[in-house]
C-alpha cells in the first residue's frame, strides 16, 4: 500500500513536456506458478518509448536510460549479529526490519550511479541502497544501515536480490526487454514490476504493472497442511514413517 | 529431480537425500545403532535449518524403530510395563523439549543449542566408545579376556520409594529411575532428534539390571512412541517437520539398513566399535569447527512474516 501511494506520488512529480516521449510496458505473464520441479524460471518485462510519429532515431537531447525494478511482496524480517563469546559465534543483537521487500531485483542500461544523483535513486527505491525498510526496532540510524546491508547480503547470496547494470536489452532503437529470474525460493504474493524513461538522471516517464507469485502443487499443499493442519500433518507424518517401517520389514523378512 | 522442500525452504536433488538416507541406514544397519545422532548433523551439514532436521530425523527414527518393535514383539521379548513408565517420563521430557526448542528459536539460540548439544553428546559418547573398543582390542591380543562387571545384587536404585513390579523383566523396583531416564530420552529426542537408544540400553542393562533379553524389544518400543509423539508435538508447535524430506531419507535408510546389516555381521564386533568412534568424533570435530570458526556473514536473516 505504502509502496502503491509512494509510487503515485512520485509519478505527480513527473514532467511532462509536450512531445515528450512515452513509454510502453508489459509482462509475459501476470502470475507466476511455482511447482515441485521448479528450479527459477524467466519473467519477461518487455516495452517501447513511443516518440512523436515519424522520427525513427534518438532525437531527444541528453542521454537515454531505461530501469526495471521488480519488488516482491513486503516481510517482517528478524536479522541477528554474531558475536565471538568465549571462542563461540553465538547470535547476539537482534534488530526486526518492517516492510522489507522480500525480493528485488534492479536491472538497468548502464550503472545506476551513472544514470542519475543519489537523491533521485532514493526518492524511487532504485538500487540496493535505497531499499529501505519501513521501520526498524532500533533507534540507532547506523546500527539500523548497518542491519539492512545485512539483509541485502543474505537476499543476494540466496538470489533474491539482484542488480544487473546492463540487463535492459534493446531491440533495435525503441524495443527494449528484460529477463528477471524467480528463484525457487521466491516468495508467494504481490510483485510490482516498475520500467522508468529516465532522460540525464530525470524520470521522464514511468509504468508500474502488478503481479502474482503463487507456490503450486505437492509442496505447496504441504505446506499449507503443515501451517493449516498442524496436529493432522504430524499424525500424517508419523502414519507414513509406521507404515513404511512396517512394509519395509514386511520385504526384508521374505527375502532373508 | 530438483525438488523444493516446503518446509526446509530449499531447492534439494532428491537423490542426494536418498543417497543420505541410505548411508546413515547402512552405518546404523552395521554398528546396530538408531543413526538419529548421524542424520542430524549431515542434515545441517547439507544446509537444512537445524531446527528441522532435530525434527525430520525424529519422524526418520519413527520408521527404523518400526521394524525392530515389531520382531521383538512377535517374541514377546518386551516390558510392556517399562516401556509404559518410561513413556510416561518420555511424554514429559519430549514436551517440554518442544517448548524449550520454541523458546530457544524465538530467541534466535536454537541453532548454537543444538550444535552445542551435539559437540558434548558426540564428544563423550565416541571418546567412551574409543576407550572401550581400543581396551577390547588390545585385550584380544594380549590373549587375555576382559573382567566382567562384579554382579552387584543391590544398588543405591533400591533404596528409592514408589517400588513397582515389572513381570516381565523379573525386577520390583522404584518407578523413579525408569521414569527419570524416560524424561531424560524425551527431552534428547526433542531438541536433538535422536531415538536415545545409546543411553537407554546401557541404562537399562546396568542401572535398572534389566535381563537383556528385554532390554532391546523394550527400547525400541520406547523409543518408537516417544519419537511419533516427539513429531506430532514438533509439527504442532514448531512446524518444522518435513514430510518430503522425511519420507525421501526413510526410503534410502530402510535399503541402506539391509545391506548395513550384511556387512556388519561379517565384522568383528571390537573393530566396528573402533570406527564408529571414529566416525561420531570426526562429526563432533566438524560442529565444533563450524561453531568456532568465524562465519561468511556474521548476520543472519530470519523472515518472521509479512
Amino acid at each position: 500500500m505504502m509502496r502503491a501511494t509512494l509510487f503515485a506520488l512520485g509519478l505527480l512529480l513527473l514532467p511532462h513536456a509536450a512531445g515528450a516521449e512515452e513509454l510502453v510496458a508489459g509482462l509475459s505473464q501476470d502470475q507466476i506458478q511455482i511447482t515441485s520441479s521448479y528450479t527459477g524460471s524467466d519473467l519477461v518485462v518487455f516495452g517501447a518509448i513511443e516518440q512523436p510519429p515519424d522520427i525513427e532515431e534518438d532525437t531527444q537531447p541528453g542521454q537515454r536510460d531505461v530501469v526495471v525494478v521488480v519488488r516482491g511482496p513486503a516481510a517482517m524480517m528478524d536479522v541477528r549479529r554474531k558475536d565471538r563469546i568465549a571462542g563461540i559465534w553465538i547470535n547476539n543483537r537482534e534488530v526486526t526490519l518492517e516492510g522489507m521487500p522480500a525480493y528485488y531485483y534492479v536491472a538497468s542500461t548502464r550503472p545506476l550511479d551513472k544514470i542519475a544523483p543519489p537523491y533521485m535513486l532514493a526518492r524511487y527505491q532504485i538500487g540496493f541502497d535505497n531499499v529501505k525498510p519501513q521501520s526498524t526496532s532500533t533507534h540507532k540510524a547506523a546500527r539500523a544501515e548497518l542491519f539492512r546491508q545485512a539483509v541485502v547480503r543474505e537476499r543476494a547470496r540466496a538470489h533474491l536480490f539482484t542488480e544487473t547494470p546492463s540487463g535492459v536489452e534493446f531491440l533495435g532503437y525503441s524495443l527494449f526487454r528484460v529477463h528477471v529470474p524467480v528463484p525457487a525460493g521466491a516468495p508467494r504474493g504481490q510483485y510490482t514490476a516498475e520500467v522508468y524513461l529516465f532522460r540525464d538522471g530525470v524520470v521522464m516517464s514511468a509504468q508500474s504493472t502488478p503481479l502474482f507469485v503463487d507456490q503450486t502443487g505437492l509442496e505447496r499443499n504441504l505446506f499449507n497442511f503443515a501451517h493449516n493442519e498442524p496436529i493432522g500433518y504430524g499424525l500424517a507424518a508419523v502414519i507414513m514413517a509406521v507404515l513404511l517401517g512396517y512394509l519395509s520389514s514386511l520385504i526384508f523378512r521374505q527375502q532373508n | 529431480m530438483e525438488i523444493y522442500l516446503p518446509i526446509a525452504e530449499m531447492s534439494v536433488h532428491w537423490l542426494i537425500i536418498l543417497a543420505m538416507g541410505g548411508a546413515v541406514g547402512f552405518l546404523s544397519g552395521m554398528f546396530g545403532v538408531g543413526g538419529g545422532f548421524l542424520l542430524t548433523p549431515l542434515l545441517i551439514f547439507y544446509g537444512v535449518p537445524s531446527e528441522v532436521a532435530v525434527a525430520t530425523t525424529a519422524s526418520h527414527i519413527t520408521a527404523s524403530s518400526m521394524a525392530g518393535a515389531l520382531a521383538h514383539w512377535k517374541r514377546r521379548s518386551v516390558d510392556f510395563t517399562m516401556a509404559g513408565v518410561m513413556l510416561s517420563g518420555g511424554l514429559v521430557g519430549t514436551s517440554f523439549g518442544v517448548w524449550l526448542l520454541r523458546i530457544l528459536r524465538e530467541a534466535g539460540q536454537s541453532e548454537l543449542v543444538v550444535s552445542a548439544g551435539y559437540v558434548i553428546l558426540l564428544g563423550v559418547v565416541g571418546a567412551l566408545m574409543l576407550r572401550e573398543s581400543l581396551e577390547a582390542i588390545r585385550a584380544t591380543r594380549s590373549g587375555t579376556s576382559l573382567p566382567s562387571r562384579p554382579a552387584q545384587h543391590h544398588n543405591w536404585i533400591h533404596g528409592l520409594p514408589i517400588k513397582m513390579r515389572f513381570r516381565q523383566s523379573r525386577l520390583y523396583i522404584s518407578v523413579i529411575p525408569p521414569l527419570a531416564l524416560g524424561l531424560a530420552v524425551g527431552i534428547l529426542s526433542a531438541i536433538m532428534g535422536v531415538g536415545g537408544g545409546f543411553i537407554l540400553v546401557p541404562a537399562m542393562i546396568y542401572l535398572l539390571r534389566m535381563p537383556t533379553s528385554v532390554v532391546m524389544g523394550t527400547s525400541f518400543v520406547q523409543i518408537l512412541c516417544v519419537t511419533a509423539a516427539t513429531t506430532v508435538l514438533q509439527a504442532a508447535s514448531n512446524y518444522n517437520v518435513d514430510i518430503l524430506l522425511a519420507g525421501i531419507l526413510i526410503l534410502g535408510g530402510v535399503v541402506g539398513t539391509q545391506f548395513g546389516v550384511r556387512i556388519g555381521a561379517q565384522m568383528r564386533g571390537e573393530q566396528l566399535r573402533l570406527l564408529l568412534a571414529i566416525l561420531v568424533l570426526a562429526v563432533g570435530a566438524r560442529l565444533l569447527i563450524d561453531l568456532v570458526v568465524t562465519p561468511v556473514d556474521i548476520f543472519s536473516v530470519t523472515v518472521t512474516g509479512p
